[in-house]
């Protein structure tokens, strides 16, 4: 069972010419519309520069490092890079094998800031060490666990108890650090467990007064193991557990991996499919931006605006609930489309929300747009450069609020999302008080969208027919033998993905949602990795905190949307 | 990225009628006022649901507690497939099977035992998809609480419908 | 408060009992939300379902001011030692709901880095099903806890006043 890591490359590449030396062992261009290129370690980082800055390339955005574990084969772990070139839409990924033994490879922290917590986590799950790597510690697992756990010898259910007196502080916020140049200051242990954090976040503040002059951020409180348990299940069991991802729109990582295992099959989702996952998606979109938005204004001491953001969210999760079954995890979608039809008022339920929900956003603009006491406390706090942000792997509404336009649904369009007419928010500020002007504009174009995709609703069925794929039709498998024999196939053996590995991203609530997804050609997923948009968002919040107060970083942290189940999956 | 249709949405300097506080303030004391006045006076738009002596009307595709069916004779349809059990992402549903005597056919299988734990279930209705016999199917009863854990793993007798099929609170289930 | 037959004074029964009534409805609760179960934990206090109408709305995060933990989420072995210790910290009376599988079995993540059941380390008076249960679910299990604290049926309950030990008074 061993995994072509380089397939469909082709002999002669045009780009072949400008790697004139022996780093680059193949490379090619895959299915998923990657360069793939092979490299050999000790050439790896010298390509990764040219990646950045040849004008050929120009790879200003690192959007995931992954490990593999092949232990068949000699050399063990593939890293896999995910690379981009933001303003021409090319995309890059580079491979790179290393062997059990000397599992190490040079850090690209140099190169990319991203590759920062990235590289801790292939680290902490493979045991992949980053030579240069300014403070390689794991990240997801807590401190007295033992071994790797997505080596694919470790077992899932093998756990490790952590006891208080385990509990590490990072060096520099020991007391004992204390000097007379420090004399003054303290350290704030901020989370796991406080109200502002939204749940599991941990950021350990050393405070000069009030200014903090160093942050770090602890994350992995909610490391629930996804990716290891999507290697013990179906292709199709994974969607219940992608819609505990992003908790606050399940809908829209239901979609995504669906989207990504469908590319992998060659299939597509009938176009009413297409066009339900579109308008739901886009409501989940409004979902996630009302909990966001209403969660930092309660932080900020505005309780009211939650209050009516709540109001629609339990209106959209009335219609949610009478599609799926279920308000918040909704487990609709199926790869080839959707469980089961759209009730027969679909169309009626979301008209009504289209008239529902511009009033309460309405409201919120009245009471906090043009306040100046909010403006205060979000303008030119939490500022960051569109260079910086790229290079710190950001994506979604944090980005453009620093001015880049990028947006995946208009960047590389995906489920018919070329068709509609909408504009992407940007801001040029960069700070708090931008995110919240785009969270708010895209929640304005997001109705747009569903407004005129409701209008274009077309009949047919919702999931392909292919029954390699999707169960057939209960009718037909409660009479027919064939129809009950691919039920009963599907059941027990699942679907089977061709041999291969494919990227495939979408536009989540919090920007770029990937699924870098390797198959082994059986009927579970051989290695699934999601990129979280908030992974990103978040490993540079400790580093924008430097120099601001406190209250400061309360407000900063809510406008991120730091989503727990997401980031640390 | 060039030629993508952006809109932008900065706010620019703050103007003189903010700077001063108050207007923007005084607008958004008009919104919380004309909430509340409608909340006191209409009445019509107050969102709250007074659970529980008013329940929210739930669809009929709700994922609650499941229920298995039986047939004409009251004995459930489960032919113990073990289809369920391999769908089920939580590994919730344990059967044990033995040869029903009663059958018509040789080696027909009825659960000996069904056991459901629901505090495990996470209601995703995936058993119901797999089911090849419609025997396992689920209610909308989802207001559900448990003092032990064992008192959550529930067997053929507490899962098996009470009446009639159509006097049962339905929920999720294949057909609509 | 009970004699040494182990019966209850007529006095003690009614300070019981209003004890009690008082507890039930001023529960204040401290949401140890960690995931999806949190945002449905949201819903039940924001207008639809408006948790203040069981008197128990003051959400707190101090484990000094409450004394209804909700345990909504999934609770890793990163994260077991911080809720034991918030638990631990808790002024007595105190009571636990477990919300959701997640915090009551460990739910469908039978993996690694998940706690099988936080009433692994605290105990837990009551557990809702559902992933995540719906609001009125919570609230059917707030419900039942207002009146478990009013028979005096809950964990702590029995830790304060034990059976009596009938074999001993027998004789």
């Amino acid at each position: 069972m061993t995994v072509s890591s380089t397939q469909s490359l082709t002999e002669r590449h045009p780009l072949a010419d400008a790697f004139p030396g022996d780093g680059v062992e193949t490379i090619g261009n895959d299915a998923d519309g990657h360069t793939v290129l092979a490299v050999d370690r000790s050439h790896l980082l010298e390509i990764l520069r040219q990646l950045r800055d040849d004008d050929r390339f120009r790879c200003d955005f690192l959007s995931d490092i992954c490990g593999v574990d092949y232990p068949d084969r000699q050399q063990r772990f593939d890293v896999v890079y995910h690379l981009a070139n933001l303003d021409s839409g090319e995309r890059y990924r580079v491979k790179v094998a290393v062997d059990e033994d000397d599992a190490v490879l040079p850090s690209a922290y140099g190169v990319w800031k991203a590759a920062d917590w990235f590289e801790r986590e292939v680290w902490d799950m493979f045991g992949v060490r980053f030579e240069g790597h300014p403070n390689l510690k794991r990240i997801l697992t807590h401190e007295a666990f033992h071994g790797h756990p997505l080596r694919k010898d470790y077992d899932p259910g093998q756990r490790w108890l952590l006891t208080e007196k385990d509990i590490m502080t990072p060096e520099w916020a020991r007391e004992e650090q204390l000097d007379d140049q420090h004399m003054e200051s303290q350290v704030l242990n901020l989370g796991p467990s406080h109200p502002a954090t939204h749940g599991t976040l941990r950021t350990v503040l050393r405070l000069e007064g009030e200014n903090i002059v160093k942050a770090e951020s602890e994350i992995g409180y909610l490391h629930r193991c996804f990716e290891k348990m999507s290697e013990t299940h179906g292709w199709q069991q994974v969607i219940p557990y992608t819609d505990r991802l992003n908790y606050c729109s399940s809908m829209i990582n239901g979609v995504g991996y669906a989207l990504a295992v469908e590319n992998m099959l060659g299939i597509e989702a009938p176009p009413r499919a297409q066009v339900v996952r579109v308008i739901l998606s886009e409501l989940s979109r409004i979902m996630d931006h009302a909990v966001c938005l209403g969660a930092n204004l309660v932080d900020l001491g505005a309780l009211t605006n939650f209050w009516y953001f709540f109001q629609i969210r339990e209106e959209i999760y009335g219609l949610l609930e009478s599609c799926a079954g279920g308000r918040l995890t909704v487990s609709y979608a199926r790869i080839g489309g959707l469980a089961h039809d759209v009730p027969a008022d679909f169309e009626e339920q979301v008209r009504r929300l289209l008239d529902y929900i511009p009033p309460f956003v309405a409201d919120v603009d009245k009471l906090i747009t043009r306040n100046r006491i909010f403006r205060d406390r979000t303008e030119g706090i939490g500022v960051l450069s569109p260079e910086e942000a790229v290079a710190w792997g950001w994506t979604g509404p944090c980005l453009r609020a620093c001015g880049v336009p990028y947006d995946v649904r208009k960047a590389h369009p995906y489920m018919g999302y070329e068709q509609y007419e909408f504009d992407v928010p940007v801001a040029t500020t960069g700070d708090t008080y931008a995110r919240y002007l785009v969270r708010m504009e895209e929640i304005r174009q997001s109705l747009r969208i569903i407004r005129q995709a409701i209008d274009n609703l077309p009949g047919g069925p919702v999931i392909t027919d292919d029954h390699h794929v999707a169960l057939p039709p209960k009718e037909k498998v409660y009479t027919e033998m064939e129809s009950l024999i691919w039920h009963f196939k599907l059941i027990f053996e699942g679907i089977k993905v061709p041999p291969g590995d494919a990227y495939h991203f979408t536009e989540g609530a919090n920007g770029e949602l990937g699924y870098y997804i390797v198959s082994d050609g059986s009927g579970t997923p051989y290695r699934i990795k999601v990129r979280p948009p908030c992974f990103a968002l978040y490993q540079a919040y400790p580093h924008i905190l430097e120099g601001l107060l406190v209250p400061d970083a309360i407000a900063i942290l809510g406008s991120l949307n730091i989503i727990a189940g997401e980031l640390d999956r | 990225m060039k030629d993508v249709p952006a809109v932008n949405v900065d706010r620019g300097k703050i103007p003189f009628g903010e700077r001063i506080y108050l207007g923007p303030i005084l607008g958004g004391l008009r919104v919380t006022l004309r909430h509340f006045l409608r909340n006191v006076f209409g009445q019509r738009d107050v969102a709250t649901i007074e659970y529980p002596e008013v329940k929210r009307q739930y669809s009929e595709r709700l994922r609650g507690r499941h229920i298995l069916t039986t047939n004409e004779q009251g004995e459930v349809r489960c032919v113990a497939c073990y289809m369920c059990e391999t769908a089920c992402p939580a590994d919730c549903i344990t059967i044990v099977a033995e040869e029903d005597p009663t059958a018509a056919v040789d080696h027909e299988k009825r659960p000996l035992s069904f056991e459901i734990d629901l505090l495990r279930c996470v209601y995703c209705g995936y058993c119901v998809d797999a089911c090849p016999k419609q025997a396992i199917i689920m209610s909308r009863e989802h207001e559900m609480a448990f003092t032990t854990r064992e008192e959550a793993v529930v067997g053929i007798d507490e899962l098996r419908q009470k009446g009639p099929i159509d006097q049962e609170d339905l929920g999720y289930r294949p057909y609509f | 408060m009970r004699q040494p037959d182990g019966s209850s004074s007529m006095l003690t029964t009614r300070v019981d009992a209003m004890l009690g009534w008082v507890r039930k409805n001023s529960l204040w609760p401290l949401p140890f939300g960690t995931a999806c179960c949190a945002i449905e934990f949201m819903s039940v206090v924001s207008a639809h379902y408006d948790l203040a109408r069981f008197g128990a709305e003051v959400v707190r995060f101090s484990p000094r001011q409450a004394d209804l933990m909700i345990v909504a989420g999934t609770i890793t072995d990163k994260m077991a030692p911080a809720v034991k210790r918030i638990y631990d910290q808790m002024a007595e009376p105190k009571y636990v709901i477990s919300m959701g599988a997640c915090a009551c079995t460990g739910g469908f993540y039978r993996a690694y880095h998940v706690v099988q059941g936080v009433d692994e380390f605290i105990p837990v008076d009551v557990y809702v099903p559902g992933c995540p249960p719906t609001p009125e679910a919570l609230m059917h299990g707030i419900i039942k806890l207002q009146e478990m604290i009013q028979n005096g049926e809950t964990k702590y309950d029995r830790l304060k006043h034990p059976e009596p030990d009938r074999t001993a008074s027998a004789g």
